[in-house]
């Protein structure tokens, strides 16, 4: 068997966001296939981390580097790091007034040339949602499936998924890890680093890694274990 | 009464070159297989029907040869007297399209109309459409003019929407800096009639006002949509004003974008002692220097009327275009996808087809908006 190419490698990462350094010496080394899941109580900056990774603005890297493919992308930009192939689904997108969902995945689709959105959208159940303004009176469930259809779209070679499982009904949850199950067959790459606050969508995604993040710093990682002990102790003593 | 000149896509030496009128959607090669009224300045007029219950003429051919009729449907919506813009077009205008759609008569090929000045001075077209009972049409209109002239355009429009009929109205203007517009636009709809309209601007403007009036009948209904683009040092000020009966329903939308030095108001007022009526306003500053001012105006004058509105003005966000930026668009391509979004208003009352012009209008704004 021949050596797993790695994706993604982190080294000593510290995020700042707006002049505050939120995230703190984190590394990270993931190959392909393999799915990272991050867990940790609120607050503790799994958002920060992954948005960092995606290279979203206001979100800069103040130290250590971020290697992807080989690739040092450390200081570039969010589009640039999509069209390498990262993509980031959000635990809360905003509400875009006009943008129709139907055109914001057409805009991807025809952007990116990848994916199918009527395969998309059946998958994910949002087809009524396609002519409602973006994230309009979306309900939990149903904005998460909506990010996730993004992120089919994109087809990314590493997907960032933030807290999937935060305000969802059982349903959508299932929904939603179909969904990352599917990303994960689709990616060229097949590697998800995907966050949460509890162990709930780690059932549907069977993460090959978990770490436990707190204080904005990776405290533990191993393998899928590591989460029977966070739900059996807390946070803070697997800590 | 027809009248046909054939078209020709080339001006010969000294015509005004007509090509212009495609950059306000209209299409006057397959404008001539259906309908359609062109007027150039005070004296150019081409216009036919080949539909089947759809009739255009001229206002002068209108009055010349049913003046019984004329006496029923002219200058009796709007007044002479209301302002010295529309006294000038009664003393001073010349031409205008009439059109007539039968009773019963459903048309699905859309009748366009083209006002288009080529020479400085004033054009004043009055323009009469009567809907007869039943009867359904799409009237897309495209307003523009040559670079160079000094122009005033008072359009007088005065619309009669029978018992149970349907009029969509779409109307595109694309100026020059050098011109003032003035429309005067007054619309009676009957019994169960509907009368949508869209009014569209984008081309730099010296000034435009407007304030088109619609009188709802017991069960009518009207959606009222204006999406304005304010370039340079354009002073705007459009809006509408609609009057509610028994068991009518008036929407009025509006969606502004302002750049450079421009101001922009936009007005609405929805009136009446019965009925339902909301007004939807909202404005994004994309200058510094700009302006906006929104003044949404609710009469109740019953207590059978329901009447809301929303109005908000603000800019770009920030988040939204960081948003985007994370599904990987670049900087400008995000701005573009939210100011296009800004602009949508509900199209699906247009044919396909209509639907498609109006599109790419809204797609021409957005790039000059940014």
């Amino acid at each position: 068997m021949g050596t797993a190419t790695e994706v993604l490698r982190v080294e000593n990462l510290s995020i700042d966001v707006y002049g505050k350094v939120v995230v703190r010496g984190v590394d990270i080394a993931l190959s392909e296939g393999e799915i990272l899941y991050v867990v940790g109580p609120n607050g503790s900056g799994k958002t920060t981390l992954l948005r960092g990774l995606a290279g979203y603005p206001g979100y800069r890297e103040v130290s250590g580097r971020v290697i992807f493919s080989g690739e040092d992308i450390t200081g570039t930009s969010a589009d640039y790091r999509v069209s390498k192939g990262i993509a980031l689904a959000h635990q809360i997108p905003p509400k875009i007034s006009g943008l129709r969902t139907r055109d914001l995945l057409a805009y991807v689709a025809r952007k990116f040339g990848s994916g199918d959105v009527e395969e998309v959208v059946k998958l994910l159940d949002i087809g009524y949602l396609m002519d409602r303004e973006f994230g309009r009176g979306f309900s939990g469930g149903e904005l998460k499936r909506v990010e996730l259809a993004t992120l089919l779209l994109l087809r990314p070679k590493l997907a960032l998924i933030d807290e999937p499982d935060s305000g969802v009904d059982v349903d959508s949850v299932m929904l939603v890890a179909e969904g990352i199950r599917r990303l994960s067959e689709l990616s060229p790459y097949r590697t998800v680093v995907v966050v949460s606050h509890t162990a709930f969508v780690a059932r549907y995604v069977r993460p090959s890694k978990v770490c436990v993040m707190s204080s904005g710093t990776l405290l533990r990682c191993g393998g899928p274990e590591l989460l029977d002990e966070v739900m059996r102790y807390g946070f803070k003593r697997v800590a | 009464m027809l009248h046909y000149v054939e078209l020709s896509k080339k001006a010969a030496p000294g015509a005004p070159d007509l090509s212009r009128a495609s950059e306000v959607g209209i299409d006057l090669e397959k404008a001539g297989r259906s309908a359609y009224y062109l007027q150039v300045d005070q004296k150019i007029f081409q216009y036919l029907s080949r539909i089947p219950g759809v009739e255009v003429t001229t206002i002068e051919d209108f009055i010349g040869n049913s003046p019984d009729l004329a006496a029923e449907y002219v200058w009796k919506l709007l007044d002479p007297s209301r302002d010295r813009f529309t006294a000038a077009a009664a003393l001073y205008g010349s031409g205008g399209f009439v059109i007539k759609v039968k009773k019963g008569a459903r048309v699905d090929d859309p009748v366009q109309t083209c006002l288009f000045m080529s020479t400085p001075g004033l054009q004043a077209p009055h323009n009469v459409v009567i809907m007869e009972e039943g009867a359904e049409l799409t009237l897309y209109t495209g307003c523009t003019i040559m670079p160079e002239p000094v122009g005033l355009h008072v359009g007088v429009s005065e619309f009669y929407v029978g018992r149970g009929a349907k009029l969509r109205y779409v109307m595109i203007h694309s100026w020059n800096r050098a011109t003032h517009v003035r429309p005067r636009t007054a619309v009676q709809v009957d019994e169960g009639g509907e009368y949508i309209s869209y009014y569209m601007s984008f081309g730099r403007v010296k000034s435009i006002q407007t304030f088109p009036s619609i009188h709802l009948a017991r069960g009518a209904r009207t959606y009222s949509a204006s999406v304005v683009l304010g370039l340079e040092d354009s002073q705007i000020d459009v809006g509408t004003s609609v009057t509610l009966s028994e068991d009518s329903s008036a929407q009025v939308v509006s969606r502004v974008l302002a750049r450079d030095s421009s101001k922009v108001w936009t007005r609405a007022i929805i009136s009446g002692g019965r009925g339902r009526g909301h007004i939807d306003c909202r404005g994004m500053m994309i200058h510094d220097t700009a302006q906006i001012y929104t003044v949404p105006e609710l009469r109740a004058l019953g207590k059978e009327t329901q009447l809301t509105h929303e109005a908000s003005i603000g800019k770009l966000s920030e988040d939204e275009i960081a948003y985007l930026m994370s599904k990987g668009f670049s900087r400008e391509e995000a701005e573009g996808i939210l100011i296009r979004g800004f602009m949508n208003v509900e199209l699906e009352w247009l044919p396909q087809r209509i639907r498609r012009y109006v599109e790419g209008v809204l797609n021409i704004m957005a790039g000059k908006a940014l």
